[in-house]
């Protein structure tokens, strides 16, 4: 006999808005349905309100995480349409915030899949090590969250010594590979809940086309930066990590391989960042009728913006936002078919999904 | 890496291919969304999403299909009539392409617009059981007092 478990809006295994039903035979999950917007904002309308300046600072809040990546990919599409091109110490510096960025967000995600896991300890390493890189961004943006740092035509902030940020760099590459990754690779406690479980196989990615790290850990192997490469990363010299497995531990896996390759990003952006101008300077643009599109690689995968302009008009006329979990969240359905119950918060949680950016 | 004019060949298409802020673009003509569907399956082509914007007056809807091949961002535009909350269809690709289940959701909630040959569960993003009303203008509603009015 099948019976129906919902997990949220309101769950403690699941302290999101956001709702799985689960169709369960004992302790098997057979199917699920998810439900998101419990917390839908329609930025997207807002967006048409708001003037080429303040359209900014909205879509900065599109998602806490990666607020960084959703204005730089707004901003390199407004580019398009104003023809501007940032300066190349802009793109150098769009490249190092990204980058810790993406290093907060995966030390992050370990850290509440730790939490997932019932290993609070690692809970707290990770939490410690994000917060070193929460104190660099503050230093270099002033911000710890949304950080205001892109503009149309560069930056707004410049990074006064980058080589300083360096010893942060040695500093976050030590302590994983001497305690995170090890621990997560080796610890029983870690492989017993993450191998085998939550499988996203590679037809399926395919099929539901799934972007980023949750892609990656099932054998697809793209990654925008590379593929597309946009600010300074045709400059970067750097490794794609890719699992076969499609399991959590895949995942985990192709995340923490990110942060050792994000590390040796940061390192060549700082050595090599040239002098010059953080941005046009001008504050006045005038937009061209039509569309422009810019995709950026977020810690979750890939980011599309297409905003739409009239000429003459201080507006965007349509500012669409295609978000990686909005990609990736309809593979959980797959991901705990045939699961057990009491791993079903960890198998939704591997695809580190951001419900502020689902729900924009 | 696959030659975008073949893609342009297979569909039978005369415009050629026009690369602008980020996309390559090509007009479909007459090839509908579903054949596209098709073919970008069988070259690879990874699903990326669709945007919709609503035309000016009662000229419809611009549907844009975007899909990633080999890092190259192509998109297909589609214009579809219907200014009334019943008249705007179009079909569904999501029996071809999974992927493309939640977005055709979305613009149907945002903009009303039926996405033909599948089937609706309850609304994606938002409470209620009326689409259309996100993003998509709409007429004032007759009857209701203006406020210079109500001021009086």
């Amino acid at each position: 006999m099948s019976y129906k478990i919902p997990m949220g809006p309101y769950h403690p295994g699941l302290e999101e808005p956001y709702k799985l039903d689960m169709i369960c035979e004992g302790e098997t999950v057979r199917d699920a349905e998810l439900h998101i917007g419990f917390n839908f904002r329609n930025i997207e309308h807002l967006a048409e309100t708001r003037n080429y300046f303040q359209v900014i600072a909205l879509m900065e809040r599109v998602c806490g995480i990666c607020s960084f990546i959703h204005t730089l990919t707004l901003c390199q599409a407004m580019e398009k349409l104003a023809n501007v091109e940032a300066p190349p110490r802009a793109k150098y510096i769009r490249v190092i915030m990204a980058e810790l960025e993406r290093l907060h967000s995966h030390v992050l995600w370990a850290g509440i899949a730790s939490k997932l896991m019932g290993f609070k300890t690692m809970f707290m390493t990770c939490f410690a090590l994000r917060e070193k890189v929460m104190d660099v961004l503050q230093a270099i943006s002033g911000n710890r969250v949304n950080y205001s740092m892109n503009c149309i035509g560069g930056v707004n902030r410049d990074v006064e010594d980058p080589t300083a940020l360096l010893a942060l760099i040695d500093d976050l590459e030590r302590e994983m590979t001497r305690t995170v990754i090890p621990i997560f690779t080796t610890s029983s406690t870690a492989r017993s809940r993450c191998a085998g479980i939550g499988v996203l196989t590679h037809e399926k990615a395919v099929s539901c086309a799934v972007v980023g790290p949750t892609a990656r850990a099932s054998g697809v192997n793209q990654d925008l930066r590379r593929d597309a490469p946009y600010a300074a990363y045709a400059e970067m010299q750097f490794e794609v990590p890719v699992e076969q497995a499609g399991d959590v531990r895949a995942r985990l896996f192709v995340r923490a391989l990110e942060i050792m390759e994000s590390c040796r990003i940061l390192r060549q952006a700082l050595n090599n960042i040239p002098p010059g101008e953080i941005s046009t300077g001008a504050d006045k643009f005038a937009f061209v009728t039509g569309t422009a599109t810019s995709r950026v690689e977020a810690p979750r995968g890939e980011v599309m913006y297409s905003v739409s302009w009239k000429e003459g008009s201080r507006n965007p006329a349509r500012v669409h936002v295609r978000t990686p979990t909005f990609a990736n969240m309809p593979a959980v359905r797959w991901m705990v078919r045939g699961a057990r119950l009491a791993d079903t918060p960890l198998i939704q949680a591997s695809i580190d999904p951001c419900y502020s950016c689902t729900d924009r | 890496m696959i030659d975008l004019d073949s893609i342009r060949e297979t569909l039978g298409v005369r415009d050629p291919w026009v690369e602008s802020r980020g996309t390559h673009w090509l007009n479909p003509g007459t090839v509908s969304v579903r054949e596209l569907a098709v073919l970008m399956n069988a070259v690879g082509a990874r699903f990326v999403t669709i945007t919709a914007y609503q035309l000016p007056g009662t000229e419809g809807f611009r549907l844009e299909y975007h899909w990633d091949l080999e890092g190259r961002l192509i998109g297909f535009p589609f214009v579809i009539a219907g200014d009334t909350l019943e008249s705007a269809k179009f079909e569904s690709i999501y029996d071809l392409c999974e992927a493309a289940d939640w977005i055709e959701r979305e613009v149907h909630e945002g903009f009303a617009i039926d996405f033909t040959g599948r089937e609706y569960e309850p609304l994606l993003l938002r409470a209620g059981d009326k689409p259309g009303v996100n993003l998509r203008e709409m007429a004032a509603p007759t009857g209701v007092p203006a406020q210079k009015e109500v001021a009086k």
